[in-house]
């Protein structure tokens, strides 16, 4: 438990403001992994790996299904290395819009299946989600309290895209509210929570 | 609803969050293209977007490591968009290499056996030796319930046999016989499919004409695995016809 790797979890998206966090290292390792760097890969995966599983858990909810879809997303990682631009973005934020649009990929394929639209859609509202044994992190309570100061609405849109992994016209329909206001609250969230925690504007 | 639509910017929240259609995701990013302050603005809402993910973390299984990266170490990586000179003088590939391989063999092993090929007896005693159980996504992918098994001929000589999990939306490629090509061209593999034609990895070529097994992800429905000869480097389109096309779902 003593490398910088394995604290690492703990504190994922320091990334956005720690001049010393893994961000700045993850976006060089990327660059290198494209080169078809296996040992900066190695790292990346120790970097990232929690947090694409993260993401996972909370949108497909299957234990094993997210495991599926973490090692999906991390062979995405190496394979498609070479698409990373740090000037369009930090390393975090392209590993996790990967990670993202896969689960909720994933998710609405077995949905389109399944009646348990309703069951999720509840269970994810609430976003603190303790029952999971999440690794506790003053990231993760920073999130939570920029969350929190969002309107419930605001909130509700946010979490019910990020987490439930529904698109803003679903969201629309399971809060019984115009899809337009859906859309807007949807980006007046993101901003606020930008500004909540302070993420910075330009990139290097 | 044109590219320059007032209405279109407004779906930047839902874009980042994923909460679009595929029609809409693709029409917001042709409208990013050219609005430059959307693109500030996404990559600024996008950053925001992943702290929500990463807030998330958990620790995977231990076991998950080294079958994630064995994994990589036999998936074709995509050619970057600008061509690069140096992407094969890596320092240290030789000792990684020798790693791979023994994943190569073990996985070879489970193709042989999951596809019935009579492997000499020698080579099944090389392979034994290596083999593990627990050896990744290849045969996550090789046992998945729904793998289903294409072989076929390469018409400039040898057999490929693709096995192919459309839940996972990935395949494992391998072949034998193939002919070996000069130094300045290399096999690449591709999907192709309703979304176009997307590389999907170089092969390498190793004794016998052997390759793979690579692994091949990201497939989507209606796609077939293609495979062509590319200038060493790879391309980003293939620049001559399949000597190979396999539908790993049927018809």
């Amino acid at each position: 438990m003593t490398g910088d790797r394995q604290r690492a979890w703990g504190q994922p998206g320091s990334s956005a403001r720690s001049s010393l966090g893994p961000a700045p290292r993850l976006d060089d390792l990327l660059t290198n992994v494209a080169r078809g760097d296996e040992l900066a890969y190695e790292e990346v995966y120790d970097l990232t790996s929690g947090w694409v599983l993260g993401v996972a858990r909370k949108v497909v909810r299957d234990p094993a299904m997210a495991e599926e879809v973490m090692q999906e997303v991390m062979l995405e990682v190496w394979r498609r290395a070479s698409r990373f631009d740090p000037v369009l973005g930090s390393g975090t934020a392209w590993v996790m819009t990967l990670a993202h649009r896969r689960a909720v990929d994933r998710v609405r394929s077995e949905r389109s299946h399944s009646d348990r639209e309703m069951k999720a859609a509840t269970a994810v509202i609430d976003y603190d989600d303790v029952t999971e044994a999440i690794e506790a992190s003053l990231e993760r309570e920073r999130v939570q309290r920029c969350l929190a100061a969002l309107t419930q609405l605001q909130r509700e849109c946010v979490s019910l895209a990020y987490y439930g992994g529904y698109t803003y016209a679903e969201v629309a329909e399971l809060l019984g509210v115009p899809a337009g206001t859906v859309k807007t609250r949807m980006r007046d969230g993101l901003i606020r929570l930008r500004d909540c925690l302070g993420v910075p504007g330009g990139h290097r | 609803m044109t590219p320059d639509d007032p209405d279109l910017h407004t779906l930047v929240g839902a874009y980042v969050l994923d909460a679009v259609s595929p029609d809409e995701r693709a029409r917001f990013s042709a409208h990013l293209a050219w609005c430059s302050a959307c693109r500030a603005e996404m990559s600024e809402l996008r950053e925001a977007a992943a702290s929500l993910g990463t807030a998330q973390a958990v620790r995977p299984r231990p076991e998950l490591r080294a079958a994630t990266i064995a994994s990589a170490q036999l998936t074709g990586q995509l050619a970057p968009v600008i061509a690069r000179k140096d992407i094969h003088t890596g320092q240290g590939r030789a000792t990684r290499r020798a790693r791979a391989i023994r994943w190569v063999s073990a996985a070879a092993a489970a193709v042989a056996v999951a596809a019935g090929v009579a492997v000499g007896t020698h080579a099944v005693d090389m392979r034994a030796r290596h083999w593990r159980p627990a050896a990744g996504i290849v045969t996550d992918v090789l046992l998945a319930p729904d793998a289903v098994m294409r072989s076929a001929p390469v018409r400039t000589g040898g057999m490929a046999i693709v096995v192919a999990s459309a839940h996972k939306h990935m395949a494992v490629f391998i072949a034998h016989g193939l002919r070996s090509l000069p130094g300045t061209r290399r096999y690449e593999l591709w999907l192709m499919g309703p979304r176009g034609e997307r590389p999907a990895g170089l092969l390498a070529v190793h004794q016998g004409g052997m390759a793979g097994p690579a692994v091949i992800s990201g497939m989507s429905r209606g796609d077939m695995v293609g495979l062509t000869v590319e200038p060493a480097s790879g391309s980003l389109k293939p620049t001559s016809p399949p000597v190979l096309m396999i539908s790993p779902q049927g018809h």
